[in-house]
């Protein structure tokens, strides 16, 4: 089968759904001409023109809420933020009027509106350029959630997400940009709240979300030879979240880690271990650990920038420590 | 632009009838107890509704804010609806879920009031985009405040609406006071119609309280509009002669020498003066008056026996059916 | 077209306001805009415009300036001119507003668990594997037992070769005594145990609550007091035949017959009352004597032994006692009785004639300081007016603590149980 960078398999996904659907324009700064500051455009400029390619002023209050209004009278606009910090300016339209403008209208109102951006520390792009924030977005009533982690995912998702009526963020860990894997020719979507079994074991469940699947990947390999059998769940999408395959899991491991690069409180880790503590109590076999990133601003330098999130050594000694309690 | 002829006049003077019938009927229920939350009546400036409404279809979208009753009303929510909505009826508009900021009949055009200032400006621009992508010749109308024009929003959505040169209709309704702040105090730039040559788009100021100035002036722009010519910026300057919110007290930010200068410029004894000095006759106007009383006793006896929401449908409609 | 005034909500939460001043009267012109009348909420003063044009009419019930009343409550009306006050009020209900919900309280409990840590998976496992984890210890670095530490202990035994050589030869299951010692090892002790223990057809009830009691308050008693007791024998023919006088008398009228046990309860509270030193308690440093002769009175329940009070035996009719006494035992058997009618005895008697037991030693029950035990009335030979002739006779057994009291008065007291026993002529009357 062909391999795929990540960015190419969702600028695929794109282009093949603007080719189908002549409502779908994107706006953002850079994703005309330029193609993208992540090449999620490239090439989409010469084929349809500024008017589905409109690079906007940097005014994310403002072209959120333009796609808002555009979203509820007929067309399909996605948003690329670049950088998904800078969604920030534009949370109150985000919170108070595109998650809430279905339930307000009663469903009459539908609101096909994509948001995709780069998130995740790396690259020393420090305190304003690494944000994820999507514990936050996941939290609130009316948005949908996709963390792509490898081409195939990011292709499959994102052709979900340019069909659904909902709000969907959708998010890529700067990271995995360049990644590459399999991706097939013919047509194919991901639904979403259907998680991966990315490996199959026997001692441990460990969830984990964007790029930390690959970092945890990495560990199992090492610790494969210590003989600690790892399984592996890769949720793929936070909101809707698949309880129901991590619970399965750990009716046959009794026991699990969930690794995020995000923050400890009130996040992704908190809410797999109370759902599970709630649903698979007697299947427990030790508490549920979390593995989080620092609750701290992200840093610039290097040594300071690797210590504020999880890293392979450290993913592999809290499963291994998990496996001996 | 043709001068409005007979029909356009009469309904001109019974949509700003029933407007200010049913505010003086919700004002009422609101100190009955009847209507819970907030309840911003737009005594006073019936003639801005009026005037814009009166050019839209329903494939155009109005986009308000939290004194929106008047707009939605316009637009052709039928008071049996808005009453009942804030009655919080399962028959309202928005189906007891929304209540008077939340008011929304996408079936003619009524996107929604708002309790927010100033997304209604950025969501009518982006109606502009969609309208304009599908290549169609609607609009998108945005009503806002004075204390909507000092916001990002403001500045942010006639931007975009201007380099893109979109079919929208941004309405301000300077009625003068944000709350209680006087739009002086705010702005050091006391007129709004002349911000719009910073986003180099027409501006223009009318009086508000004058029907057939508000009529004209948007008939203009929303023809330039439809037509391709891009957004318009619309000052009306009118008052409110109640409250900023049912229940609030008047507290002494304005003098009542003030207040009642402008209930001498009401709008609608003003427009029946003129229909009377172009020859209409008093008992056709008296038998509007009628009508309008009868169809709003309708609908406050339609709002009273109207049944409760059912709370098993909480959580429908968060998400789409066809969600993935 | 009455249009009624109310008092108004003029706030998100006002829910009742002060009517201050009419600015209007009744029977005034009303147009509408004009103030007509002033409301007080908050501190603060507001005029109240109509809505409405009329004439203004205030009922008589309508609650005169200065009081406070909640929001909607009717004040007047707007009639057209000469229209005729409504006389019943039409408006609609204030719509409630939904309860909001109640937090649930935070518990803060400190730990209930005793015995060792164990995970919820390893204690189900345990449950169903039948495996008793009370004495294990959890093998992973918490100290946790874990499901790998259940499924261990399930797995055979770990036994020395003489005591597995011996549990062949002698036809002990291994299998049985490693689940009764999971993750120990077995030795040849633990099989000669197990051949010497009997076979196990062992019924095993838990202690009921009301059986926990007695047992504590019988050996209390049998370690703590000096018991004597004495044994005297009574002729009971003149009771006997009182009784069976009784039987005849009251029993067609549908009265009463005073049982045996209630003829004793009498006499011995007559004899008490002569002989005050046996209605006595041993207390903290002193004896104390009782004003009132409260008996005890034995009744075996189902459930146990159970003894409630009868109050002032000595002060009741035979008739009341017997009424009484009835009453007692019967909610005595079906578990009825409150708590003050088993607490405060002076004295108890306890009747095991009926299980024709001639003669026992009861143990007291403290604080007191004795108890009557009647056995039997039996006919037996007796020396009577120098004959040998049948006669009922009843032996009489008394203990008392002879810390509290000696032998002699004992003795006294006893013999005048006797007495009142072949006597009842003596004490009938009283």
């Amino acid at each position: 089968m062909r391999e795929l960078t990540f960015t190419a398999a969702a600028r695929e996904a794109l282009a093949e759904e603007m080719a189908q659907n002549p409502a779908i324009f994107v706006v953002g700064q850079g994703i005309g001409k330029r193609g993208g500051n992540f090449n999620t455009t490239t090439g989409l400029y010469e084929l349809y023109g500024q008017e589905r390619l409109a690079d906007v002023p940097i005014s994310e209050r403002g072209f959120v809420g333009m796609c808002a209004g555009a979203a509820m009278t007929g067309t399909r606009p996605v948003v690329d933020f670049m950088f998904l910090d800078f969604i920030l300016d534009g949370f109150g339209e985000l919170v108070n009027q595109v998650a809430k403008m279905q339930y307000m209208s009663s469903g009459r109102l539908k609101m096909p509106l994509l948001l995709r951006g780069c998130i995740g520390v790396g690259g020393a792009s420090a305190t304003h350029h690494s944000g994820n924030y999507y514990p936050i977005f996941a939290h609130l009533p009316g948005f949908r959630v996709a963390l792509p982690t490898n081409p195939y995912d990011a292709k499959g998702l994102l052709k979900t997400a340019l069909r659904t009526d909902d709000p969907v963020l959708f998010l890529e860990h700067k990271s995995l940009l360049n990644t590459k894997g399999p991706v097939p020719e013919e047509e194919y979507t991901i639904p979403f709240g259907q998680a991966a079994v990315v490996r199959q074991g026997t001692a441990v469940t460990v969830v984990a979300f964007a790029l930390m699947v690959r970092k945890t990947l990495e560990a199992c390999e090492q610790l494969e030879k210590e003989g600690i059998s790892v399984e592996l769940i890769d949720p793929r999408t936070v909101a809707p979240l698949d309880v129901d395959t991590i619970l399965e899991s750990v009716r046959k491991t009794g026991r699990l880690l969930v690794v995020d690069e995000t923050f400890g409180p009130c996040g992704m880790g908190s809410e797999v271990a109370a759902q599970i503590m709630e649903k698979g109590f007697d299947e427990l076999d030790a508490p549920v650990r979390r593995v989080y990133g620092a609750h701290t601003p992200i840093p610039y330098s290097a040594p300071l920038e690797q210590a504020a999130v999880p890293q392979v050594p450290q993913i592999a000694q809290a499963i291994r420590d998990l496996v001996a309690e | 632009m043709n001068a409005p002829n007979k029909e356009v006049l009469l309904s001109l003077y019974r949509q700003m009838l029933v407007i200010r019938r049913c505010e003086e009927q919700l004002a009422r229920s609101y100190q009955a107890g009847l209507i819970p939350g907030a309840c911003h009546t737009y005594v006073g400036e019936e003639a801005i509704a009026t005037g814009v409404c009166a050019h839209l279809r329903h494939e155009d979208a109005v986009f308000s804010t939290h004194r929106g009753h008047g707009h939605a009303l316009a637009k052709g929510v039928p008071p049996r609806q808005v009453v009942a909505e804030l009655y919080g009826k399962s028959t309202g508009c928005s189906q007891g879920r929304g209540g008077s900021m939340h008011l929304f009949s996408p079936e003619v055009g009524m996107m929604g009031t708002s309790g927010i200032v100033g997304p209604c400006i950025l969501q009518a621009t982006g109606a502009g985009y969609s309208f304009k992508l599908l290549k169609t010749d609607r609009v998108g109308v945005a009503f806002f405040g004075d204390g909507a024009v000092n916001n990002g929003a403001f500045h942010e959505g006639l931007n975009l609406a201007t380099i893109f040169n979109l079919p929208v209709l941004f309405v301000c309704e300077n009625n003068q006071y944000a709350t209680e702040v006087p739009f002086t105090y705010s702005s050091k730039n006391s007129e709004v119609a002349n911000r719009a040559a910073a986003y180099n788009l027409p501006g223009v100021a009318v009086d508000g309280n004058e029907v057939l100035a508000v009529y004209r002036v948007a008939g203009e722009a929303i023809e330039r509009a439809r037509k391709g010519g891009g957004p318009t910026l619309m000052e009306c300057r009118t008052y409110r002669t109640r409250a900023h919110a049912e229940g609030m007290r008047e507290a002494g930010y304005r003098s009542i020498e003030e207040i009642e200068s402008w209930k001498a410029r009401d709008p609608i004894p003003a427009f029946r003066k003129q229909l009377l000095a172009r020859g209409y006759r008093a008992g056709e106007l008296d038998r509007i008056d009628e009508e309008v009383k009868a169809q709003i006793q309708e609908a406050v006896e339609f709002a009273e026996q109207s049944p409760w929401p059912d709370p098993s449908t909480l959580m429908d409609h968060i998400y789409s059916r066809s969600g993935a | 077209m009455a249009v009624e005034i109310v008092l108004p909500r003029l706030g998100w939460t006002m829910e009742e306001g002060t009517l201050v001043e009419w600015l209007k009267q009744d029977g005034d012109p009303v147009k509408p805009g004009e103030i007509i009348f002033t409301v007080e909420s908050d501190k603060a003063l507001n005029e109240i415009e109509s809505f409405d044009e009329g004439v203004l009419r205030i009922p008589a019930d309508s609650p005169p300036p200065g009081t406070t009343v909640p929001v909607g409550t009717l004040l007047a009306y707007i009639l057209a001119p000469g229209e005729a006050m409504p006389t019943g009020r039409t408006t609609t209900a204030v719509a409630t507003t939904a309860a909001a919900p109640t937090a649930a309280a935070a518990v803060a409990v400190s730990s209930r668990r005793s015995g060792p840590p164990i995970s919820p998976r390893a204690r189900r496992l345990a449950k169903q594997l039948g495996v008793d984890w009370s004495q294990l210890k959890g093998s992973g670095l918490s100290g946790r037992i874990a499901e790998r530490d259940i499924q261990a202990a399930a797995r055979a035994p770990r036994v020395s070769p003489v005591a597995r050589r011996l549990a062949q030869e002698a036809g002990v299951d291994l299998s049985t005594l490693a689940a009764q010692k999971p993750g120990a090892r077995l030795s040849r002790q633990d099989v000669e145990a197990a051949l010497a223990a009997p076979p196990a057809a062992r019924e095993s009830a838990p202690l009921s609550s009301l059986r926990r009691i007695i047992a504590q308050r019988m050996g209390q008693s049998s370690r703590e007091t000096a018991s004597v007791t004495l044994f005297t024998e009574a002729d009971a023919t003149e009771l006997v035949a009182l009784r069976q006088r009784f039987k005849e008398a009251l029993g067609p009228r549908q009265q009463w017959v005073p049982t045996y046990n209630d003829l004793f309860l009498k006499l011995t509270a007559l004899s008490l009352a002569e002989h005050p030193a046996l209605n006595a308690s041993w207390g903290e440093g002193a004896i104390q004597m009782h004003r009132q002769i409260d008996l005890g009175v034995a009744v075996d329940t189902e459930a146990g032994l159970v003894v409630p009070v009868l109050r002032q035996v000595d002060r009741l009719s035979l008739q009341d006692l017997a009424e009484q006494s009835a009453a007692l035992a019967e909610n005595a058997r079906t578990r009825r009785l409150k708590p003050d009618q088993l607490q405060g005895a002076t004295f108890t008697v306890t009747n095991l004639g009926m299980y024709n037991i001639d003669a026992f030693t009861p143990i007291i029950d403290l604080p007191q300081c004795a108890i009557l035990g009647l056995g039997r009335i039996a006919l037996r030979p007796a020396v009577h007016q120098g004959q040998v002739v049948p006669r009922h006779q009843v032996v009489l057994s008394l203990s008392f603590d002879h810390r509290v009291v000696d032998g002699g008065p004992a003795a006294r007291f006893l013999d005048t149980v006797r007495q009142y026993t072949e006597q009842p002529h003596l004490w009938l009357g009283r």
